[in-house]
């Protein structure tokens, strides 16, 4: 039993000291990242990826809050990115040695968050719409393109226990303001009221709040109707594919408008390599290498040089790639001040509780 | 000693068993399954365990959880059972609190706590941060089945063997421990359940690059929990049970659970 | 005198280490915590300064809170009550296999208790995905269930996934070894010979079983009821992953506290009181079970 206590610490030892090699450390969302492009890189710079993951914005900013440090580059959502500005956690980038800077979209660019891109630079994108199984919503002649179908009971009585939402205060009630005619962004205490009061009268008719099995469900044909990023539903399309299912998961794009969700690439203010965070922020604005990401989830793209690598059938995809007029329908959530995230908390609560 | 069973006592107990195998055997028959998704059997394959082989990312994580959780256990059984000996014979106070209290805090305030706690010493996160963690919140748990194993035990054996001259070492060794080996042993295979599986704290107390299983998985969990998982899981059970029959096997004497006897 | 000296080394010696380790490495970090509850929220996340101009800010207002809006406590005697059943469904499930397993013969008495713990050593998430196979709408339980009800005239589907059911069973079947374990441990030490006694005397077995075997494994069902209600009262990867619009529990709010609303100082404010709760409801436990409350007065005697 001894000898086996001293192996163990032992190996514990040994494993704790790093291997003296060019690391860089980065910090991303699960499969937000080709394989194939981590691989290149690591040739390109010769150096060693690590990385770790989080599966929500407010994980990465929990951690850096507390004082995590030891990663290069972070991918948070802009308004991750106003909150680790404001929080000063991030470091200025140094644009010199960003080349293809010019190939991103100027209207992702100079953003109010981040004027003049002094600290992030645009990534990937997703929108957060309506997923459905298109066999059952036209055997129940359910309209596709408007939130109503998730908020108006003469809808939901059709899809009893059969549709989820986001387990997102914020992403909801922006659903709700959108379906009401506010904006996503909306700070008026009356109309979050109203907000509230549109999600507790559907409520009953929901599922369940779910940010994490709804894919699953949705691909195996239990759940017929989602309210869920464009991302998830279109790998749920692929895996009902692959699983031979006899239907097919469609992304709707409500006309009202819906949340977009811009992923940006920072540094983080104790970056021990931010050398190698600037050649893989270059490297990443690459056409080629942007369209890996897109090809594989299916994520927007803010990068116009990587419009001729990406899949056409993606390219012609409205949630993926919206046409100006619905594109101006879509707003990015701004972040909250202290007072109204507790007021919106209250309002959740209540709302999860059954009140 | 074998005890009479009736069999009432078989049924339930195989309801029991029942009970705890079904999901498992989801578990592992769709580690087989030819299919992304973890929801319905398709067809058999061989190709997540192939996959599994292949993913360095997924093999480092599942090692990193097998260390951390051995050593863990290791500690905190020797300290969790001094803690049960110490609430047992002197009843302290502060140790009853301090011992209870990490089980009731909820993990997300323990796991923050440390981080800034870390932090604010400077200690590099990494698998150590994270075993220390672990630590702190598997003791408590073997100290109140060491406890619960002490309750109404006869200490005049223990004062038996000092009167002929044992060491209180020696009156512990080969007397009280023996005797409360099964509360021992029980206590170990919590703290390691506990470890293997944990992840909000660690989550918080893992450094830039440090990844254990519960870590990958969970991150996983937007995605698809593909079978893949089911693979590794099936293969870090096997795992660990063969360590154990193989500790078991080597020292046989610490770990044989002695005849528990009411005076 | 030497005697006692050595007694005092030597409580020392055995509750120093892990009063030690359990001080630094829990007492101090969360005194941090508590500190905490009574600071306020940064307003970027984290916690504002402690020190203001050179004032020190300190307040009650999150506590304030927590007694003034009583969506809290609704949620948290909602907990309370999961807890609570879960614990039963435990004990009533894991005392016949704690049972079989210590009345078995010595060399398979190991092998059992591995087998009991051994589906633990998967992992959570995917434990709790296959239980949302089993209790999938389309899964043969449903199906069956379903059929039962229709029967009985109750036409509308009933959920099983995504339900307060759900959540209770995943809940049970989570913290199912740690009442098995504690039990075991204690209804191992049990004398044959007493029941034995007991049965040439006339006793049935429910009579060997409620007076003899029972209050004798109270301590053990005491230590796995504390290991099984406390953990489940701050539960929430449960919920969040089967269940349904309205089950949402304590723990659920308190992750929102630090992984939502960035409100720490609340955060903790709660996590006080849930800790608190779970000590006191401990502790009165425990002061039921020293004052045997439980035990007959002839398995008293039988001990003295």
């Amino acid at each position: 039993m001894k000898r086996l206590l001293l192996a163990l610490l032992a190996s514990l030892l040994v494993a704790a000291p790093a291997l003296a090699k060019d690391v860089f450390h980065l910090y991303n969302w699960n499969n937000y990242i080709a394989p194939e492009t981590i691989k290149r890189f690591e040739d390109f710079c010769k150096c060693e990826v690590v990385q770790t993951y989080y599966s929500d914005n407010e994980e990465l900013l929990a951690k850096l809050a507390a004082g995590a440090k030891g990663y290069d580059m972070l991918v948070p959502t802009s308004n991750a990115v106003s909150t680790l500005i404001k929080g000063k956690q991030l470091k200025p980038i140094d644009k010199s040695p960003l080349p293809n800077l010019k190939n991103i979209d100027p209207r992702y660019l100079n953003t109010p968050f981040d004027p003049d891109n002094k600290y992030s630079v645009p990534y990937a994108m997703s929108t957060t719409i309506i997923g459905y199984n298109d066999v059952k919503m036209k055997e129940l002649g359910l309209p596709t393109d408007t939130w109503a179908v998730i908020f108006e009971p003469r809808y939901l009585e059709k899809v009893k226990g059969r549709i989820t939402v986001l387990d997102s205060a914020d992403e909801l009630f922006a659903a709700a303001l959108k379906y009401l005619g506010y904006s996503a962004n909306d700070v008026d205490e009356k109309h979050w009221k109203e907000a509230a009061n549109v999600i507790k009268k559907s409520r009953p008719y929901w599922a369940a709040f779910n940010a994490s099995s709804y894919i699953k469900e949705l691909t195996v044909g239990n759940i017929w109707l989602v309210h869920g990023y464009s991302n998830d539903i279109f790998q749920a399309n692929l895996d009902a594919q692959a699983a031979k299912r006899p239907f097919h998961i469609l992304q709707g794009m409500p006309k009202e408008g819906a949340v977009l969700a811009v992923d940006n690439m920072v540094m983080h203010k104790d970056a021990p390599r931010p050398d190698l965070a600037l050649k893989f922020m270059n490297f990443m604005l690459e056409g080629k290498n942007s369209a890996e990401l897109t090809n594989l989830i299916g994520s927007g793209n803010p990068n116009t040089d990587a419009v001729k690598y990406i899949k056409p059938e993606i390219l012609k995809n409205p949630a993926i790639f919206p046409d100006k007029a619905v594109a101006a329908k879509l707003e990015q959530l701004k972040d909250f001040t202290g007072a109204q995230r507790r007021l919106r908390n209250r309002m959740w609560t209540e709302i999860k509780a059954g009140r | 000693m074998a005890t009479k069973r009736p069999l009432g006592l078989w049924i339930a107990a195989a309801a029991g068993y029942a009970f705890l195998y079904a999901p498992l055997a989801i578990v592992v028959v769709y580690s087989f399954n030819d299919s992304r998704l973890n929801a319905e059997w398709v067809g058999f394959t061989l190709d997540w365990y192939d996959k599994l082989f292949h993913d360095q990312d997924m093999l480092t994580a599942a090692g990193n959880s097998l260390v951390i959780a051995l050593t863990a256990s290791a500690v905190s059984t020797v300290l969790g059972t001094m803690a049960g000996l110490a609430l047992y014979r002197y009843q302290t106070r502060l140790l009853q609190v301090l011992v209870l209290a990490p089980i009731a805090i909820p993990e997300i305030l323990m796991g923050v706590s440390l981080l800034i706690f870390f932090v604010f010493l400077d200690f590099t996160l990494g698998l150590v941060s994270v075993t220390l963690a672990h630590i702190t919140f598997c003791i408590g748990f073997v100290a109140i089945v060491v406890r619960a194993r002490l309750a109404g035990m006869d200490e005049s054996l223990t004062e038996a063997a000092r009167d002929c001259g044992a060491s209180p070492w020696e009156a512990f060794r080969y007397v009280t421990l023996p005797l409360i080996m099964p509360g021992v042993i029980a206590g170990a295979l919590m703290a390691f359940t506990l470890s293997i599986d944990d992840f909000v704290i660690t989550f918080f107390t893992a450094g830039a690059g440090t990844v254990t299983l519960p870590l990958q998985i969970y991150s996983m969990i937007k995605i698809a929990v593909t079978p893949e998982v089911n693979a590794v899981s099936s293969l870090l059970m096997l795992l660990t049970l063969a360590l154990i029959i193989i500790a078991a096997k080597v020292s046989p004497t610490l770990l044989r659970s002695q005849e528990g006897s009411a005076p | 005198m030497a005697a006692r000296t050595v007694t005092r080394v030597g409580r020392w010696l055995v509750s120093g280490p892990p009063l030690l380790y359990l001080v630094v490495f829990f007492a101090i970090p969360s005194l941090i915590m508590v500190l905490a509850s009574f600071r306020t929220p940064g307003e970027f996340g984290g916690l504002a300064p402690l020190v203001e101009e050179g004032r020190v800010d300190l307040n009650l207002d999150s506590y304030l809170r927590f007694f003034s809006e009583s969506v809290y406590a609704q949620i948290f005697v909602k907990s309370v009550w999961y807890a609570l059943a879960t614990t039963l469904l435990c004990l009533a499930l894991a005392y016949p296999l704690a049972a079989l397993i210590a009345r078995s013969p010595k060399r398979y008495r190991d092998l059992l208790l591995l087998l009991v713990i051994l589906p633990f050593w998967s992992n959570f998430l995917i434990r709790v995905y296959a239980w949302m196979i089993v209790l999938g709408p389309n899964a043969a339980l449903a199906k069956t269930v379903n059929a039962v009800f229709t029967w009985f005239g109750h036409v509308e589907p009933v959920p099983l996934l995504f339900s307060s059911f759900a959540v209770l069973v995943c809940l049970v079947y989570v913290h199912l070894p740690f009442m098995v374990l504690p039990l075991y441990a204690n209804l191992e030490k049990h004398d044959q010979a007493l029941l034995d006694a007991a049965q040439d005397l006339g006793a049935n077995a429910w009579q060997r079983f409620w007076r003899i075997t029972f209050p004798l494994s109270l301590p053990g069902v005491y230590a796995g009821a504390a290991l099984v209600f406390i953990p489940a009262l701050g539960i929430f990867a449960i919920p969040d992953i089967l269940g349904g619009p309205e089950n949402s529990l304590i723990g659920n709010v308190i992750k929102q506290q630090f992984l939502e609303t960035r409100d720490w100082p609340f955060g903790s404010v709660l996590s006080i009181v849930l800790t608190v709760a779970a000590l006191l409801l401990a502790g009165l436990a425990a002061w039921v079970a020293r004052h045997n409350l439980g035990t007959p007065s002839s398995v008293r005697e039988a001990r003295a």
